[in-house]
């Protein structure tokens, strides 16, 4: 049997996951959203920049980007800052390097997906609210956003499981989330097999959970086109 | 150039000056990259007028009508519209589409709207009516194109030549004085080309001004005051629909007519 107060710390771990995930996610959606604008349009030193970005972010393994922004992350604030005559000592938690790590490296690969969701919109849309005089902010976030999460949405739900399952990974750089507890709980119980049954669990429960709220989104974002065959969503990874 | 020279020039082919014009075209080029879409263009459409573009595919009646409400950049030349020039500047642009409806080939109906969203989106967004204010011109509009049943439907239940009668009320809620047809029948299956047309002809009595670009002949003679073959980026022939059809006097166009009719 489990004993109660390692559960309770698996608990607390739990929380954790979920909060490094659902920060990692949003930092990662706002830097993919600001690539895919920006890189809508080809231009020289935008496209040289995300060129940069992409090859790193998506080259290097995201454990070893957190190990980097952990280790090394109040140097790279330092000499950041002394560039603009700044003194700055920081500490970096393990929870913002984990944060900053897959924020980053999934911004990369949201990045594309946003950006190649936004292409698929048929340009008759554009062109359609500019004869229509609709100005641009409304224009993008009523006609074109709307149809934007319509062919990004199966991808997105696909990257926020990778995004969640990849916080395991980061306990490593020592962030208190499920994965480490478990470790903690079955090194002191020698009953390893429970906890990381349990950890095991806590992640299936939420993938199933993102299943049904991602169908439920799905089908709202899907208002107004003709039911096609209705698909599965495709297990990641 | 000014204006008033501009104006004043007088189209040879004219059968009789109109009261006052509504879009004023001289010298117009439209390059896409190497490629010459337009050369020196030179059109005239008075205010009420009925003017049919036609011609082979390529031959720049898309980029025409495209480049008047500024769809496409023109390279050179002028373009006024109800008597603004039609500049890069986008205030410009924008009082230039304020008097300008268009119908796409594509529809172009907002796919995640209903119909009767897809009508009031511009009144509430462009014009920032009211709601119910919005809503009443959308219903009136639809009426008019026989489709005020379908309003609470999306455009992907209704048939293509309902969905195109939708664009068409779509357009004519902002209360343009000129509407532009690009193939407006060009993707419709021939029975939803009827009703498409039969809406075009009631809106064409109601002394709107229209420039059309269309393959449907017929609709050309029935319709137009005026119709003007291109070819290759130029105007070749223009004339009054009756000679066009009957007595065209350029050997490309008598070809171009044997093929269609």
């Amino acid at each position: 049997m489990p004993e109660m107060g390692f559960v309770q710390q698996l608990g607390i771990g739990a929380l954790m996951t979920i909060k490094v995930a659902v920060l990692s996610y949003l930092l990662a959606l706002a830097i993919g959203t600001a690539f895919a604008l920006v890189t809508l349009r080809r231009r020289l030193v935008v496209g040289f920049i995300w060129q940069v970005y992409a090859s790193i972010f998506t080259g290097v393994p995201s454990l070893l980007v957190a190990f980097l922004f952990f280790y090394a992350g109040s140097g790279i604030v330092a000499s950041l800052a002394s560039l603009v005559g700044l003194t700055v000592t920081v500490d970096i938690s393990p929870f913002a390097a984990a944060v900053a790590a897959l924020g980053m490296v999934y911004g990369a690969y949201l990045a594309d997906l946003i950006r190649s969701a936004i292409q698929n919109v048929p340009p008759g849309q554009f062109e359609a609210a500019k004869v229509l005089l609709v100005p641009q902010p409304a224009t993008w976030l009523l006609v074109i956003l709307p149809q934007v999460l319509r062919l990004a949405l199966p991808g997105m739900t696909n990257m926020w499981i990778v995004v969640m399952k990849d916080t395991a990974l980061i306990s490593l750089i020592g962030l208190k989330e499920i994965m480490a507890y478990a470790k903690l709980a079955s090194g002191v119980t020698k009953e390893p097999f429970i906890y990381y049954v349990l950890a095991s669990v806590f992640f299936l429960g939420m993938t199933w959970l993102t299943y049904f709220v991602s169908r439920r989104i799905e089908s709202w974002s899907e208002r107004g086109y003709k039911p096609v065959v209705k698909q599965e969503p495709a297990h990641a990874l | 150039m000014n204006a008033v020279t501009q104006i004043a020039v007088p189209s040879p082919v004219r059968r009789e000056t109109p009261a006052a014009v509504a879009i004023s075209i001289r010298k117009l080029n439209k390059f896409y990259g190497g490629f010459q879409a337009l050369r020196d263009i030179d059109l005239e459409v008075g205010q009420g007028e009925i003017v049919i573009l036609c011609g082979p595919s390529g031959s720049g009646k898309s980029s025409l009508i495209r480049c008047i409400n500024h769809l496409e950049q023109h390279n050179s030349g002028t373009i006024r519209v109800n008597g603004t020039e039609l500049t890069h500047k986008a205030s410009d642009v924008a009082q230039v589409r304020r008097q300008l409806g268009m119908v796409f080939q594509g529809f172009n109906l907002f796919p995640h709207m209903t119909v009767l969203a897809n009508c009031t989106f511009a009144l509430r967004l462009a014009l920032r009516l009211p709601a119910a204010e919005a809503n009443d011109i959308a219903r009136e509009y639809l009426a008019r194109v026989n489709v005020q049943d379908q309003a609470a439907k999306y455009p992907s239940e209704l048939s293509g030549g309902q969905q195109q009668r939708v664009a068409i009320a779509r357009a004519l809620c902002l209360k343009p004085s000129i509407m532009l047809f690009d193939e407006p029948t060009s993707a419709l299956d021939p029975e939803s080309v009827g009703s498409v047309l039969r809406i075009m002809e009631d809106l064409a009595a109601t002394g709107i001004t229209m420039v059309c670009v269309t393959h449907e002949m017929g609709f050309a003679r029935r319709v137009a005051d005026r119709c003007v073959f291109m070819e290759k980026g130029e105007i070749v022939e223009e004339g009054t629909s009756d000679r066009f059809f009957s007595a065209p006097s350029t050997a490309r166009l008598k070809a171009f007519l044997q093929q269609v009719l």
